[in-house]
C-alpha cells in the first residue's frame, strides 16, 4: 500500500512489530490481492492477531467470558473459550475488556461530494422542508425531474475523507453505508469499511439500498413538486414508469421489428430492481405520519422497504409492529425545554414536553413492539461526544443492552444485505472488532480502545492509557516526599490526588504522562510548588521532579491497591410522566375513539332536521349503533338506551364545511404546474391538526378538504369527518364521491405574482384553453387503453396518473369543485362544462354568482360561497352578502363555507347571514351549512339532515343555532361524542396535571444546567437570555408541519391584517 | 366606478409582502391574493356615490322606541329628541317644539352607534392592491404620521360599515414591514373618525388620539440554537424602540434650551411622553404584554393595550396598573395548540370579571379590517356566548371604546348632551338577522345604501324582482 487516502493510523504499529516476521513467513498469512501495481517495496506485514482474555460478545445474547478471538487475513478465524492463540499470531492482551463485532453505520454522508450530502433547508420564507434540487448537471439519459436520480450510485463518487473516517472509527464503526441524501429518488448507497485499504479494498457492497424521501422544492424554485402531495404523486408516477419501462424494453428487445423504440432512460432502468422487489428501499421520513404513507406505497408497489426514522415513531408503533419494517433511528433527542421562565414556558406545548421525555425511549418502545431498529449518528451535531451517551440513554430508558447492540450490528447487517459477513464475531465473519474497556451500552466510563477493520488494528486514544487511579507507594531520591499517594476520580483523565490530607493538582498532558503539582510542605520545603512528572503503564511508574529551589528529584511508584470505584447506584427505573397511549400526542389526545352507545336517545329538544320534517319542537332523536333510527315527538326509550335530556336545547345536523384546508400539511398547493390533477389531498391529511378539534367545538363534523387554487386544474380533494383522535385514514369519509379542485381568475393567472409570470395561462383567456387541451389528451389516453384492452395493441400504454384523473373527471366519476369569482370566468367555464358534459359539483367562492345564477343553476352546479367576505382582492370587489340568497332564489343549491380555520368554528352564525341579507327563512338558512353542502358533495344519503337511516352526526346547542349567543354543548359523529364541554374541561385538566409533572422534571434538569458553574470543567450552559433567538419550524403558513399551533394560514401576524 | 377598465400601466409599485410567510401565499388558495407586485389599478376612480347626510335644521323626535341607553337601564317606549346634532332629551313622552320632525319608531329599538375601536377603515380599499392601501409608512419609527390625512371619505367600505351600525371608527396606522425589512415599531398617530362627511376634516372627531406602538414579536423558543453571530431580532427591535423614546426625551429636554432644529418624529412624541396622550401598545402574547407593561411603567406612559389575546393571563397586572384593553377581535384563533378552544372567546368575560377596563374591536384576523368592520357586533356577541354578560358586550362596542378613546362624554351612550350618533333597529343588534333601519350621525340621518345594496338591487332586476 503506497498511498492511502485514509491516513495510516495503524501502519506504523504493524510495521514495527512485523520486522521479526520477515524471516519466517507464515504459510497462511498472505497479503491482500490488489490489482494496483506496487511502487517500491510491497507491504507483506503479517495479519494474524489473537485477542486474548477478553469478554467476547460474539452476537447479541451470545457471550464468551475470558475467550480468545483469532483474526487471520482480515477474517475471524476462530473464537472461543478454548481457542489457543496461534503461534504466528501477534497476541493482544485484552484481559478485562469487552469485545464486540464492529459496528455498522446505517447511513452516512461521509465520502460523498457536497452536492450529494443532505441539503440545508432554504432561506426564510420558504417551506421549512423545502430543499434545493440536486445541483450537479445531469448528463446522459435520465428522468425529467431533477429530484428523481435513482441512477446515482454512491460507489461511483466515493471521495476520501481521512478525518471523517477516523472519527467514525473512533466510535466503533467498522463499516458505513454511504447514502445519497438529496432528492426524492436519491440513488443507491454503498457499504464501505472504515479501514485504510482504499475504496477498492474497502467497498463491502457497492449497492445496498435505494434511498428515498418526500422532498419538494420551495415555492421560489417553481419546480415540480412543491408540496408533499406532489412528492407523493411523483413517487407513484415514477414507480409506475419504472414498471412500464421494464416491460416496454423487454417487449422491444423481444420483437424490435415493426415497433417504435421506447425511450432510453437510465433513471427508470435503475429502478428496475426496486420495482422487482430485488433491491431494498430506505425511505427517510419526516414525521410519524410518513409511516403509514410509506407503508402504503410499499404495499401498492410491493417494495422491500425500511425507514429512516424521525424519532417520533413510538407514537405509531402499532402500525410499525404489524408491518415489521425495520427503522433506522437517529439519536437527536430534544434538549431540555427552557421551562424556567413561566411566561415563556406557556409556549412549550404538552406534546413537546412529552417528546422531550419519550424521545430516548423511542428505541425501547419500538423493540418492545417487535420492530427491528438500527442506530445512526446522522442528525447528531457532535456525534463524537453525543453518540454513545445517547445510545446509553436509550438503555436507561428501557432498551435491553443486547437490543442496542443488535441495532448497531445484526439488524443493519441484515438490512444492508451483509448478514453473512458482518454483524457478529463468529468464525468466518469479517475481521471487524471493537475492544472496549467495559460494557459500552451500560457503563458511562467505558471507552473504545481498539478497533479492527478487516483484520487491521487501529489503536484508539484510550488504549494503553495510563490509568493512575489507585494507591501508590513512593520511593524518592534527591529529596524526601510523601510515602503514599491515593489517586481517585470518575475517569482516567479527571483525577483527584491526595497525599494524606493534602491535595495535589493533577494533569494528563498525554496518555502516558501524569503531571502533579504538590505543595512544597509535603517535601519539607516552605513556599512554592513542587513539580512532578511520572510516566509508565501498569503497576509501576517512574518519575522526575523539581523542588522550589531547583533541586532535582527522582522517584518511583508502585501500585499497592487498585482504585475502587464507588459502587454504582442501583439503577432506578426511569419514571415517565408523559402519557403515550393517546393520539395525537399532547393535549386533547385520545386513547381511543369515543364510545358509541348501542342506543342513544336525545330528548325533548328543538330539532332542526334540515330534512322534509323541518323543525320539530319538543322532539326526540333516537340513534342506534351510530345511525339515526327515528326523529319525532315522544319516542319511547328502548331498554338500555343512553338518554340525554336536551330540554331547552337545540339539535342540528353536524355542520358541513364545503371548503376547507384544515388538516392539509406540507403544502396546500402543488403550484409549479398548471395541471396537477394527479396530486391527492387524501395523501397528506394531518390528523394532529388542532383545527379539527376546535372546529368540532364549533359544531362542524364534515369538511371538504381542498387543494389550493394556484392552478386551473389542481389536486384531488378529500372529504373527511372530523374524527379527532383517529389517524389520517380514519378521518376519511368512506364512500364520498371523489372530486378535484379547479380554479379560475387571479390566482391561476398569477395576477398578483409580479413580473415573473412564465406559467401558462396568464389571462382568463388561456384558462379554458388549457382545460380543453388537457381533456383532449385525456380522451386520447382513454382511447389508447381501450385499444389495448380490446387487443388491438400489444403493449399496455404507459399509465399516466394525471391523464387518468382527467379522464375520471371527463367521465363524470370525479366531481369538479371550481374556485371562481367573476361572472365572466364562471360563464366561460359553464360553456366549457356544457361542451364536455362535465360534472360540476360546486362553484367555490363564486362571489359574482349572483350575476349569472340562472346559468349556474341550469348545469346543476352548486354554489359554495362566503356569507359576506369581500374586498380582499380586486376580483371580489363586487362581492355582496346577498349572493347566497340571490343564487338560492335562482335555483342554485347554495352553501356557505369557511376556507378558513377560524371561520370553520362558527358556520352556524354564517348561516344566519342568509337571513339578514336577502331574507332566507331561518330553517332554509341553516341548510346552507347542513344538507345543501351534503348535496353538493353527494353525501346527502349519509349526512346533512336528521333523518332515519343517516349517520348520527349532530350537534346539541345551548340555544338557537342561528343565534350569536349559541354554542355547542356537544358534537357527535357516528353516534360518538367527539366533543363535549365537560369532556373538554376534563381533557384540559388532565393535560394540566401531566404538564405540571413534566415541567417539574424538566425544571430539575434546567436547574442543574443553569446553576452548574460555567468555564473550564464546569460545562454549564449560559443562562438563557429572555427574548432569545428563535427558529420557527412548525408554522410556515401553508407549509406547516404536524403538531402546529393551529394559527390561520392566511394571516401574517395578529397585528397585521394580512388578509389574503 | 370603472373597475372594469383598469389603467394597466404596468407600474411596479414595490414588494408588498407583510411577512415571510406570505411568500407561500403566492401560490394562491381560496382567497389568497398575495400582496406582491401588480399594476396600479385606477382604483382612485372608486368613489362611493352616496351623498353625505344633511343635518336637519329642525329638531328631530324619535318617538316611542325602546331606548337602550347603554349607560343606564333600557327605557321602553321612550322619546328621544335630537337638536343641533346632539341628544337634547330622553324621556317617556317629550312634547316637541314646533317644527320638530317626528319619526315614529314604535316597536323599534334605539342604540348608540357602534365604535370600531381599532381599524384600518378609510385607509385601505382592497387589501391586496397596494395602490389602495395607505395603512403604513416606511421605516420602523414613524410617530409623526397621521391617519386622518389619508382617510378616504369616499371609500366604498364606509357605507358598508355604517349599514350595520358602525358609525365611528378609530383609524390607526399599521406596523410597517415588508419581507426583508424590519417590522414597524412606532407607527404613528390615530384619529377618531365619524363615518359621514364630505372631507376627512368634516369626519375627524379627534385627531391624534394616541401614539401607536407595535410591540416586536417574541416568538416561542424552539428548534436548534441559531448560528453564531445571528442577530436577535427581538433584542434589536427592543433597543430601537428604547432609543426612540430616549431620543425623544432628550429632544424634549433640549427644547427648554436655545432654539434647535425641529425633528418631526420626536416632536410628535411629546404629548405621549408628557402623559397628555395615550400610547396604544399592540401586543397579543403574554411575553409581549408583560414586557410592554414593564416598559410603560418605567417610561411613565399612559398605556392602552391593543390585541390582548393573552390579556386574561395577566388580568391582575392590568387591573393593578389600570391599563385598558382593546380586545382585537373574538373571531380569532387561540395562540397556541394547548390553549383552550374558547380562550379567545372567553377573554373579555375573564377581563370583565377581573375588573379590567376593556372594549372589543375587530381587526385582528382575516375577516376584520375595512371590508367587514360591519361584523363588529358579532365579535362582541361571541364574548357574550362565552361568559361576558350581554349588556357588557353591548357596552364593549359603544360606551367602553368611547371612554377608552377619551370621548366618553360625547359618544357611546344615549344621554342628553351627547352626540346624536345612534341607530334604530328591529331587534337586538348583537343578533345577525337584526336589521339596522335608520342611523344618525351627529343628528343627521344617513343613507344605509351601499355598493352591496346597489348591486343587489341591480341584479334583482335581472331576475325580475
Amino acid at each position: 500500500m503506497t498511498t492511502s487516502p485514509f491516513g495510516s493510523v495503524a501502519r506504523s504499529a504493524v510495521l514495527a512489530l512485523g520486522l521479526g516476521s520477515l524471516l519466517s513467513v507464515s504459510a497462511s498469512a498472505a497479503p491482500r490481492t490488489v490489482t494496483t501495481p506496487v511502487e517500491g517495496l510491497r507491504d507483506a506485514s503479517p495479519r494474524v492477531h489473537a485477542l486474548v482474555g477478553g469478554r467476547i460478545v460474539v452476537a447479541p445474547g451470545k457471550v464468551i467470558e475470558n475467550g480468545t478471538l483469532v483474526l487471520r487475513d482480515g477474517v475471524v478465524e476462530a473464537v472461543g473459550a478454548d481457542v489457543k492463540a496461534p503461534a504466528d499470531a501477534r497476541v493482544w492482551d485484552v484481559t478485562g475488556k469487552t469485545l464486540y463485532a464492529g459496528f455498522i453505520e446505517s447511513g452516512t454522508a461521509l465520502f460523498l461530494p457536497d452536492t450529494w450530502k443532505p441539503a440545508a433547508p432554504t432561506t426564510a420564507g420558504d417551506a421549512p422542508s423545502a430543499t434545493p434540487p440536486p445541483a450537479a448537471p445531469r448528463t446522459g439519459t435520465h428522468s425529467w425531474n431533477s429530484r428523481v436520480t435513482p441512477e446515482r450510485a454512491a460507489s461511483r463518487v466515493l471521495t476520501p475523507d481521512a478525518k471523517g473516517v477516523e472519527k467514525l472509527r473512533a466510535l466503533g464503526f467498522t463499516t458505513a453505508n454511504v447514502a445519497p441524501a438529496r432528492g426524492i429518488f436519491r440513488g443507491t448507497g454503498a457499504l464501505v469499511s472504515t479501514g485504510t485499504a482504499g475504496f477498492n479494498g474497502g467497498v463491502v457492497r457497492p449497492s445496498t439500498a435505494q434511498e428515498l424521501a418526500f422532498e419538494f422544492g420551495s415555492f421560489v424554485d417553481r419546480t415540480y413538486p412543491t408540496s408533499l402531495m406532489g412528492a407523493m404523486a411523483l413517487v407513484r408516477q415514477t414507480l409506475l414508469d419504472a414498471q412500464w419501462y421494464a416491460a416496454a424494453q423487454a417487449a422491444y428487445a423481444a420483437h424490435p421489428a415493426g415497433r417504435e423504440r421506447p425511450e432510453a432512460n437510465e433513471s427508470l432502468a435503475a429502478l428496475g430492481a426496486v420495482v422487482a422487489g430485488a433491491q431494498p428501499v430506505l425511505f427517510e421520513i419526516s414525521d410519524e405520519l410518513d409511516v403509514p404513507r410509506v407503508l402504503g406505497l410499499a404495499a401498492e408497489f410491493k417494495l422491500h422497504v425500511a425507514l429512516r426514522g424521525s424519532g417520533t415513531e413510538y407514537r405509531v408503533r402499532d402500525v410499525l409492529a404489524s408491518a415489521k419494517v425495520p427503522v433506522v433511528l437517529p439519536l437527536d433527542f430534544p434538549e431540555v425545554p427552557e421551562v424556567e421562565v413561566a411566561e415563556r414556558a406557556v409556549d412549550i406545548q404538552l406534546h413537546e414536553l412529552q417528546h422531550w421525555e419519550l424521545a430516548p425511549a423511542n428505541a425501547a418502545r419500538l423493540v418492545e413492539a417487535g420492530v427491528p431498529i438500527a442506530f445512526t449518528t446522522a442528525k447528531l451535531r457532535k456525534p463524537e461526544t453525543e453518540f454513545w451517551t445517547r445510545v446509553r440513554q436509550t438503555v436507561t430508558r428501557g432498551l435491553a443492552p443486547d437490543a442496542a447492540l443488535a441495532a448497531l450490528t445484526t439488524t443493519p447487517a441484515g438490512l444492508l444485505g451483509v448478514g453473512a459477513t458482518q454483524g457478529t464475531l463468529e468464525a468466518g465473519r469479517a475481521g471487524n472488532v471493537v475492544v472496549a474497556s467495559g460494557d459500552l451500552f451500560q457503563a458511562d466510563d467505558a471507552a473504545i480502545e481498539l478497533v479492527w477493520v478487516d483484520g487491521d488494528p487501529f489503536e484508539q486514544e484510550a488504549w494503553e492509557r495510563l490509568d493512575a487511579r489507585g494507591t501508590w507507594s513512593l520511593a524518592w531520591t534527591g529529596g524526601k516526599g510523601p510515602a503514599e499517594l491515593v489517586i481517585s476520580g470518575t475517569k482516567p483523565g479527571r483525577l483527584k490526588v491526595k497525599a494524606g490530607d493534602k491535595e495535589l493538582a493533577a494533569s494528563t498532558p498525554d496518555k502516558r504522562t501524569l503531571l502533579l503539582f504538590a505543595p512544597a510542605g509535603l517535601f519539607g520545603a516552605t513556599g512554592g510548588t513542587v513539580r512532578l512528572s511520572v510516566t509508565g503503564e501498569g503497576g509501576a511508574l517512574t518519575g522526575t521532579g523539581e523542588l522550589p529551589d531547583g533541586t532535582a528529584l527522582r522517584w518511583t511508584a508502585k501500585r499497592t491497591a487498585p482504585f475502587k470505584p464507588e459502587a454504582p447506584k442501583p439503577a432506578v427505573a426511569e419514571k415517565f410522566f408523559a402519557s403515550s397511549g393517546v393520539y395525537p400526542a399532547g393535549a386533547y389526545g385520545r386513547a381511543a375513539l369515543p364510545e358509541q352507545p348501542a342506543v342513544l336517545l336525545v330528548r325533548n329538544a328543538t330539532i332542526w332536521t334540515s330534512g322534509p320534517a323541518g323543525n320539530l319542537e319538543s322532539a326526540d332523536l333516537l340513534v342506534r349503533a351510530g345511525k339515526i333510527e327515528a326523529v319525532g315527538q315522544n319516542l319511547a326509550a328502548p331498554a338500555g338506551a343512553t338518554v340525554i335530556d336536551a330540554t331547552g336545547k337545540h339539535v342540528t345536523p353536524g355542520l358541513i364545511d364545503c371548503h376547507s384546508h384544515t388538516a392539509v400539511y406540507r403544502g396546500i398547493n402543488e403550484g409549479a404546474s398548471a395541471v396537477t390533477v394527479e396530486v391527492r389531498v387524501g395523501d397528506v391529511i394531518d390528523p394532529t391538526d388542532i383545527g379539527l378539534y376546535r372546529q368540532l367545538a364549533g359544531g362542524t363534523t364534515t369538511s371538504n378538504v381542498l387543494h389550493g387554487s394556484a392552478n386551473p386544474m389542481g389536486g384531488q380533494n378529500q372529504v373527511i369527518k372530523l374524527r379527532w383522535g383517529a389517524g389520517a385514514e380514519g378521518m376519511k369519509f368512506a364512500g364520498a364521491k371523489p372530486g378535484v379542485k379547479f380554479a379560475l381568475g387571479e390566482n391561476v393567472v398569477r395576477a398578483n405574482f409580479g413580473a415573473a409570470r412564465t406559467r401558462y395561462p396568464m389571462s382568463r383567456m388561456g384558462v379554458p384553453e388549457i382545460m380543453l387541451d388537457t381533456f383532449n389528451q385525456a380522451r386520447e389516453y382513454g382511447a389508447a387503453w381501450e385499444a389495448f384492452r380490446a387487443g388491438r395493441t400489444a403493449l399496455a400504454p404507459r399509465r399516466d396518473l394525471r391523464l387518468e384523473a382527467a379522464l375520471e373527471i371527463l367521465q363524470g366519476e370525479r366531481l369538479i369543485h371550481i374556485h371562481s369569482y367573476r361572472a365572466d370566468e364562471i360563464l366561460a367555464f359553464i360553456r366549457l362544462a356544457e361542451q364536455l358534459h362535465l360534472n360540476v359539483a360546486t362553484f367555490q367562492h363564486v362571489l359574482e354568482g349572483y350575476k349569472v345564477a340562472p346559468e349556474i343553476a341550469r348545469i346543476g352546479a352548486g354554489g359554495s360561497t362566503f356569507s359576506d367576505w369581500w374586498g380582499y382582492k380586486f376580483e371580489v370587489f363586487d362581492a355582496i352578502p346577498y349572493n347566497g340568497a340571490l343564487m338560492a332564489r335562482a335555483g342554485v343549491n347554495v352553501s356557505f363555507n369557511s376556507d378558513d380555520d377560524e371561520l370553520a368554528r362558527r358556520l352556524n352564525t354564517e348561516a344566519a347571514k342568509a337571513v339578514k341579507y336577502g331574507g332566507i327563512a331561518p330553517v332554509e338558512a341553516l341548510k346552507f351549512v347542513t344538507i345543501n353542502p351534503a348535496r353538493q358533495l353527494r353525501i346527502d344519503d349519509r349526512v346533512g339532515s336528521l333523518e332515519p337511516g343517516k349517520d348520527a352526526d349532530f350537534v346539541i346547542w345551548n340555544g338557537s343555532p342561528l343565534s350569536t349567543m349559541a354554542r355547542p354543548d356537544s358534537t357527535w359523529i357516528d353516534g360518538r361524542r367527539y366533543f363535549g364541554r365537560d369532556d373538554d374541561r376534563q381533557l384540559r385538566a388532565s393535560a394540566a396535571t401531566e404538564r405540571a409533572a413534566l415541567l417539574q422534571k424538566a425544571l430539575a434538569e434546567r436547574q442543574k444546567a443553569l446553576t452548574r458553574p460555567a468555564g473550564p470543567g464546569g460545562g454549564g450552559d449560559a443562562p438563557p437570555d429572555p427574548g432569545h433567538y428563535h427558529y420557527h419550524t412548525d408554522e410556515h403558513g401553508e407549509f406547516r408541519a404536524i403538531y402546529h399551533n393551529g394559527g390561520n394560514t392566511h394571516t401574517c401576524s395578529a397585528q397585521d391584517g394580512g388578509r389574503a | 366606478m370603472k373597475t372594469t377598465n383598469p389603467f394597466a400601466l404596468g407600474l411596479i409599485v414595490g414588494a408588498q409582502s407583510c411577512c415571510a410567510r406570505s411568500v407561500s401565499m403566492l401560490l394562491g388558495r381560496g382567497k389568497s391574493a398575495p400582496l406582491l407586485l401588480f399594476a396600479a389599478m385606477a382604483l382612485s376612480a372608486t368613489a362611493s356615490t352616496i351623498t353625505p347626510a344633511k343635518r336637519p335644521a329642525a329638531p328631530v323626535l324619535l318617538q316611542g322606541g325602546d331606548v337602550h341607553t347603554v349607560s343606564g337601564a333600557v327605557r321602553p317606549k321612550t322619546d328621544l329628541l335630537l337638536v343641533d346634532g346632539k341628544i337634547a332629551a330622553v324621556g317617556g313622552t317629550i312634547s316637541a317644539p314646533a317644527g320638530t320632525q317626528v319619526i315614529d319608531v314604535t316597536g323599534k329599538r334605539i342604540y348608540p352607534g357602534f365604535i370600531a375601536a381599532s381599524s384600518p377603515l378609510g385607509l385601505e380599499e382592497i387589501a391586496s392592491v397596494r395602490a389602495t392601501v395607505d395603512t403604513k409608512e416606511i421605516g420602523t419609527i414613524t410617530p409623526n404620521v397621521r391617519t386622518q390625512v389619508a382617510f378616504n371619505p369616499d371609500s366604498e367600505t364606509i357605507p358598508v360599515a355604517r349599514a350595520n351600525g358602525v358609525l365611528t371608527v378609530h383609524t390607526r396606522p399599521s406596523a410597517a414591514g415588508d419581507t426583508g425589512q424590519p417590522r414597524g415599531l412606532i407607527a404613528g398617530q390615530s384619529a377618531l373618525m365619524r363615518l359621514d362627511g364630505w372631507t376627512w376634516e368634516d369626519m375627524t372627531v379627534r385627531a391624534r388620539v394616541g401614539l401607536h406602538v407595535y410591540w416586536p414579536p417574541m416568538p416561542a423558543h424552539r428548534g436548534p440554537p441559531p448560528p453564531p453571530g445571528a442577530r436577535d431580532a427581538y433584542k434589536d427591535a427592543r433597543t430601537s424602540l428604547q432609543q426612540a423614546f430616549d431620543t425623544a426625551r432628550a429632544y424634549l429636554t433640549a427644547k427648554a434650551g436655545p432654539p434647535a432644529a425641529t425633528d418631526l418624529r420626536w416632536e410628535a412624541m411629546i404629548p405621549a411622553l408628557q402623559g397628555e396622550q395615550p400610547v396604544f401598545v399592540h401586543a397579543d402574547d403574554i411575553k409581549q404584554i408583560s414586557a410592554a407593561l414593564d416598559w410603560a411603567r418605567e417610561e411613565k406612559l399612559r398605556m392602552i393595550l391593543v390585541g390582548g389575546r393573552d390579556a386574561w393571563r395577566v388580568a391582575d397586572r392590568l387591573k393593578a396598573a389600570d391599563i385598558p384593553v382593546i380586545i382585537d377581535g373574538t373571531h380569532n384563533l387561540p395562540l397556541r395548540r394547548d390553549d383552550g378552544y374558547d380562550d379567545v372567546y372567553a377573554n373579555a368575560g375573564r377581563l370583565h370579571a377581573a375588573g379590567v377596563r376593556f372594549c372589543i374591536a375587530n381587526t385582528g384576523d382575516t375577516k376584520g379590517g375595512s371590508a367587514n368592520a360591519r361584523n363588529l357586533p358579532y365579535e362582541a356577541a361571541m364574548a357574550a356566548a362565552f361568559g361576558l354578560p350581554p349588556a357588557e358586550a353591548l357596552k364593549a362596542i359603544t360606551l367602553y371604546p368611547a371612554q377608552i378613546l377619551g370621548v366618553g362624554a360625547e359618544l357611546g351612550s344615549i344621554e342628553p348632551g351627547k352626540r346624536a350618533t345612534l341607530i334604530v333597529t328591529d331587534g337586538d343588534p348583537l343578533e345577525i338577522p337584526t336589521q339596522v333601519e335608520q342611523a344618525f350621525i351627529d343628528g343627521a340621518p344617513i343613507q344605509l345604501r351601499s355598493r352591496h345594496t346597489d348591486l343587489y338591487d341591480k341584479y334583482r332586476q335581472r331576475y325580475g324582482k
